[in-house]
């Protein structure tokens, strides 16, 4: 037992030491985590301060000056926006056209004159004036799609409402005159009753939508942080996994590992040795970048113990991979490459990059055999609040992976003893 | 000439000495590509954000709503069981879910009750605004014509009294009946006008795709070159080359030329690929096409060049190099789009060549621009290259001398 902590021991100082690993090790994780906080704006924010795309540019411009028109720009300046939104209204329809074009704003709210005329007829003796339909017009910036959808959305809800109260407003005025109760003399002070029913009655009828987040937002406060981190250091453990195996075929090119056999070390306390090094290295760099991102960040992760054993298990089945990497390479060169290829291509699948849901399902699925898929499920719900008892089928994924990892690659090791023999 | 060709010739031989090499030289940027463009919506697929719903109630109103959902521009609704949907909610995996409960149905908003549903969203998700006003769209647009009907009554009796049920009854499917009719008569009151472009561009995020993911594969091998700086070094090979007729600038001038050929025509692949597998639309201003391409290659050699001059060991160089194109391409925007950074962060960004090359390529294929239309990212480009190339040359002559 010794034996093999000493050659693990001597490992681990070995990676720790090697300041080019270092680069991969801690410094990439945690410059790609800074660039993340940089452009999700949490750099400038406090934890548990909003996320998600901010400010957006809007210009409006107000032909219409009448009561909707007005209404509608009140909603884009409104408090409630207010960080959703950076509007401004503006007079020049070219100018604004312009500053799309230039890709300097979202989109431009045009409401043209005559907008409120076309919703609400005017009354003219004993008939409603029909007004010309009257479009507001929504100039999107194809660049910024998801800001001209968040735009367009808020635009529909407006245009939902004003029509709900048309719909209303002639549904009750209509049916009046038609059973004759009401005469066309009187529907313009009915009109004018109705419109503070409606302002009155709009939010205590019918379906109504309850948000529910207060619970959570008190219970824990999510950090985008607590998302983005763990990503980028589960994808940079797939590093640390290839590196140990590309040192045990360095060793064998260098004899240190044919030398190392002749001393009454077995090859099972050499290995296990190395792979213990390995592992231990995993562990060590999560921590270090857990550690570094809650003393820079303020990042909260959730329940300690959970933490713990997360990181203990998700090292076990990446170092899995590292083994099984080295078992199927020849040379250093090819543990490096190939170890690369697989962080990269298991950080996409797995999440550090992108949120999986958005997958088709095939790729979900695929994901699952990435020990950053499981990771991220593991930190995530340690992040919303939840403790080692909810990680059981997280952990549970990640310890029969590297379990099984471990087999097939002492498998192909047994099966290849020039490996460690040549 | 000669010996420049010679440099060339035998970095690229160097280079894919391996079978491994053509894993980053294509096939990563190819499953990259592929994986974030299977990740985004595209114009065929469903560009908007998953809504769990859960249907308690399982009546013909909560039907309705979900169909109404359905035509939403914003949400896309996935009907799923509350336990999926607590359980989804709960590990992050949902930013919101809606619970229509049991009870909810025609019978009892008739009859004037007030029906809550119930929408969880993630707290601070800002952008939950949209799609909460765009299910709060939904449900107005299904309840519409019954308000309008009940309040209609509403109406009526405030200014004379039903004299029976039955009375009442009736003027409320005559006033439902109307509000139905005037409800399939609305008019589409907004219009939705992209930007003026010679060519109709459906924004496609495999275009993003495509162009995030050439700038990134191709930048972080042209910032390679320094490791074939520092291993000439390392190895004396460049000491020994000096004692020849070879002069610094031959050596530079090789090693460069051959890494941005190489990156032009892994460009090329990738274009092609692009416009084969996934129609983005590349080829629609081929010179402008070169035009940037050329430049953003120049213009990460030369950080390369400038990189080999300051790092000690070309394993140091290495993983420098990829970090900084990983690290360039995320705040480049190549990875996410820049409409998503804070205001502050996209002015900041300006300061990388990968924000300019990304800015020209979305120029080209979502903007429909021309030549005229990149000259600005170009000339950007172009002087990143000067000044990295003059840094790195006068570095190189100076560790020489």
């Amino acid at each position: 037992m010794k034996r093999l902590w000493l050659i693990a021991w001597k490992d681990l100082r070995l990676a720790f030491r090697d300041r080019a690993a270092l680069l991969f090790l801690l410094i990439a994780p945690f410059a790609l985590i800074m660039g993340m906080a940089l452009i999700s704006g949490r750099l400038t924010t406090p934890a548990g301060s909003n996320t998600g795309i901010r400010d957006i540019p809007v210009w409006i411009i107000n032909e219409d000056g009448e009561e909707l028109g007005n209404a509608l720009v009140e909603v884009l300046t409104s408090t409630e926006l207010a960080d959703l939104l950076e509007p401004q209204v503006v007079q020049d329809v070219s100018a604004a056209r312009q500053a799309v074009e230039e890709d300097r704003i979202a989109g431009v709210v045009r409401i043209p004159a005559g907008f409120t005329r076309s919703v609400i007829p005017v009354q003219s003796g004993n008939t409603w004036q029909p007004s010309p339909l009257v479009q507001i017009e929504f100039y999107a910036n194809p660049a910024r799609p998801t800001s001209a959808m968040i735009l367009e959305a808020i635009l529909r809800e407006f245009l939902s409402r004003v029509e709900a109260g048309r719909i209303q407003g002639h549904t009750a005025i209509l049916q009046m005159l038609q059973s004759g109760l009401a005469s066309y003399d009187q529907i313009e002070a009915i009109t004018r009753q109705m419109r503070q029913s409606v302002e009155k009655d709009e939010s205590d009828t019918g379906l109504t939508l309850q948000v529910a987040n207060q619970e959570v937002k008190e219970e824990v406060e999510f950090d985008i942080m607590a998302y983005m981190a763990p990503g980028m250091a589960l994808m940079f453990l797939m590093f640390t996994a290839s590196y140990g195996g590309r040192s045990f075929l360095a060793e064998r090119r260098q004899h240190t590992l044919q030398r190392l056999l002749t001393t009454p070390a077995s090859v099972a306390q050499i290995f296990g040795g190395k792979m213990l090094g390995v592992y231990l290295t995993g562990v060590a760099q999560l921590f270090i970048l857990i550690g570094a991102s809650t003393l820079i960040f303020g990042l909260k992760w959730g329940d300690a113990l959970g933490v713990v054993v997360l990181v203990l298990c998700a090292t076990f089945a990446a170092t899995g991979w590292g083994l099984l990497i080295t078992a199927f390479s020849r040379t250093p060169g090819q543990v490096s490459a190939i170890g690369s290829a697989v962080m990269l291509v298991f950080g996409i699948l797995g999440g550090s990059f992108l949120n999986t849901e958005q997958f088709p399902p095939f790729l979900q699925t695929l994901a699952r055999i990435t020990p950053n898929a499981w990771g991220m499920d593991g930190f995530a719900i340690l992040a919303s609040g939840g403790g080692l008892t909810d990680l059981s089928y997280t952990l549970t994924g990640l310890l029969v992976m590297g379990g099984v990892l471990f087999a097939v690659s002492v498998w192909a090791f047994s099966r290849n003893r020039q490996l460690v023999q040549a | 000439m000669k010996k420049i060709l010679a440099i060339i010739w035998k970095d690229v031989l160097l280079r894919f000495s391996s079978p491994v090499e053509w894993l980053f030289f294509l096939i990563l940027p190819v499953v990259f590509t592929v994986v974030l463009s299977l990740g985004t919506p595209n114009e065929n697929s469903d560009n908007r954000s998953i809504l769990l719903v859960v249907d308690e109630a399982k009546t013909p109103l909560s039907r309705e709503i979900l169909q109404q959902l359905e035509k939403s521009p914003v949400v896309r609704p996935i009907e799923t069981s509350r336990q999926d949907a607590e359980q989804r909610f709960r590990e992050r995996k949902t930013l919101f879910w809606m619970l229509i409960p049991e009870g909810v149905s025609e019978e009892r908003l008739q009859s004037g009750e007030s029906l809550p549903l119930t929408f969880y969203e993630q707290p601070n998700q800002i952008t939950a605004l949209a799609v909460r006003r765009s299910v709060q769209e939904a449900i107005r647009t299904v309840t519409q014509s019954l308000q309008a009907a009940q309040f209609a009554v509403e109406q009526a009796e405030s200014i004379r009294p039903f004299e029976n049920e039955n009375q009442r009854l009736a003027y409320f499917q005559e006033a439902h009946r109307l509000a139905v009719q005037l409800q399939e008569a609305t008019p589409e009151r907004l219009m939705v006008l992209r930007e003026n472009a010679p060519d109709s561009i459906p924004y496609d995020p495999r275009t993003n795709s495509s162009a995030g993911q050439l700038i990134t594969w191709v930048f972080i091998p042209l910032f390679g070159i320094s490791v074939l700086m520092v291993s000439e070094r390392e190895s004396r090979t460049l000491a020994r080359l000096m004692t020849t007729p070879t002069s610094s600038g031959t050596f530079l001038a090789g090693t460069i030329l051959g890494q941005v050929l190489m990156a032009l025509v892994q460009m090329a692949l990738l274009v092609g690929f692009g416009i084969i597998a996934l129609k983005v639309p590349w080829g629609r201003e081929p010179l402008g096409l070169a035009v940037v391409l050329t430049a953003g290659a120049l213009a990460a050699a030369a950080f390369g060049t400038f990189l080999g001059t300051l790092v000690r060991s070309s394993s140091q160089a290495n993983n420098l190099s990829i970090m900084l194109g990983m690290v360039m391409a995320l705040l480049g925007g190549c990875w996410y789009p820049l409409e998503l950074f804070p205001p502050a962060v996209q002015n900041v960004v300006k300061i990388l060549p990968t924000t300019w090359a990304m800015q020209g390529m979305l120029d080209l294929t979502l903007r429909a621009g021309s030549v005229q239309d990149i000259w600005l990212e170009a000339g950007v480009l172009l002087g990143f290259a000067a000044v990295f190339f003059a840094l790195g040359i006068w570095r190189f002559r100076k560790q020489l001398a």
